[in-house]
């Protein structure tokens, strides 16, 4: 049986963009994978990059501090982080330690309203 | 009030992989004294960033020591200390530039400070004593049983520094 807590990446690409669904504990432990496989990805200006977090039961500082370092590699490159699916208590961190306001709404929520620029 | 003086004691090694047994034990007992599930989630991440301190601070090899963490429930809350016996970490000198990211531009962006920072706010009272290593000292107030209700309307963070 799988355990749900343990933390692992699915990596879905498509032509345009990358996601990468957050699965299990985000925690110190598993930082330095994350960094590692999210880093590159980050760099690509060419492609959007998404986080769905519906499965991420947990995350820590190291996680959050990661999310902040890629905002500013997006924010280099001329690209935005994407976020999607998050639940109320990872959405809480966010919003407590200010993260939120940097994040880039899901597009199919706001097509409407923004013309589906991506 | 009658205060009960019952403890519950785990050790673990300094190491990032062993957090989740800490996370999984705080469950266990909040859960039992009647805590509600958000702050549940709050007293985990304080404990995990203390744990996280520790780990990223106290020791300077790796595998060398250990933390120790004594969970005291009370009547209206829960006390959880958080010890090590390593290099003190200068507590108060970080606190000073600890800060959430609200008025911040992407570029001025720091994530240093964010695991103390999230510490003061999701518990209701933090206390550290630093000397021959570090203590770590978080309460929570049990909402229902009239204490407060928010978190935030109770912070208090202060350093007790022994040399």
């Amino acid at each position: 049986m799988t355990n749900p807590n343990l933390f692992h990446i699915h990596h879905e690409e498509t032509d345009t963009g990358t996601t990468l669904y957050l699965i299990g504990q985000l925690d110190l432990s598993m930082a330095v994978h994350f960094r590692s496989v999210v880093e590159p990805l980050a760099m690509n200006a060419d492609k959007t990059l998404t986080l769905n977090l519906r499965d991420l039961r947990y995350i820590d500082s190291t996680g959050l501090g990661i999310l902040v370092a890629i905002l500013k590699v997006r924010e280099e490159v001329g690209q935005t982080l994407i976020v999607e699916d998050v639940t109320p208590k990872v959405q809480r961190l966010l919003d407590l330690t200010g993260i939120s306001k940097f994040l880039r709404p899901v597009p199919d929520q706001t097509a409407e309203q923004k013309g589906g620029a991506v | 009030m009658i205060q009960t003086t019952k403890r519950i004691r785990i050790t673990i090694p300094a190491d990032a992989e062993f957090i989740d047994v800490v996370r999984l034990s705080l469950y266990g007992l909040a859960t039992r004294m009647g805590f509600s599930f958000e702050e549940i989630e709050d007293m985990k991440v304080a404990v995990s960033e203390a744990c996280n301190n520790v780990i990223l601070h106290a020791y300077t090899q790796p595998d060398e020591g250990e933390i120790e963490l004594t969970f005291t429930p009370h009547v209206d809350r829960l006390v959880i200390s958080v010890r090590d016996q390593g290099t003190s970490f200068n507590f108060e000198q970080t606190v000073k530039g600890v800060e959430p990211l609200h008025d911040k531009e992407i570029h001025e962006l720091k994530a240093g400070g964010l695991g103390i920072y999230m510490m003061q706010a999701l518990m209701d009272e933090v206390v550290v004593h630093s000397g021959a290593g570090t203590e770590v000292i978080l309460t929570k107030l049990l909402s229902h049983q009239g204490g407060k209700t928010h978190a935030s309307e109770a912070n208090h963070l202060s350093g007790d520094i022994h040399g």
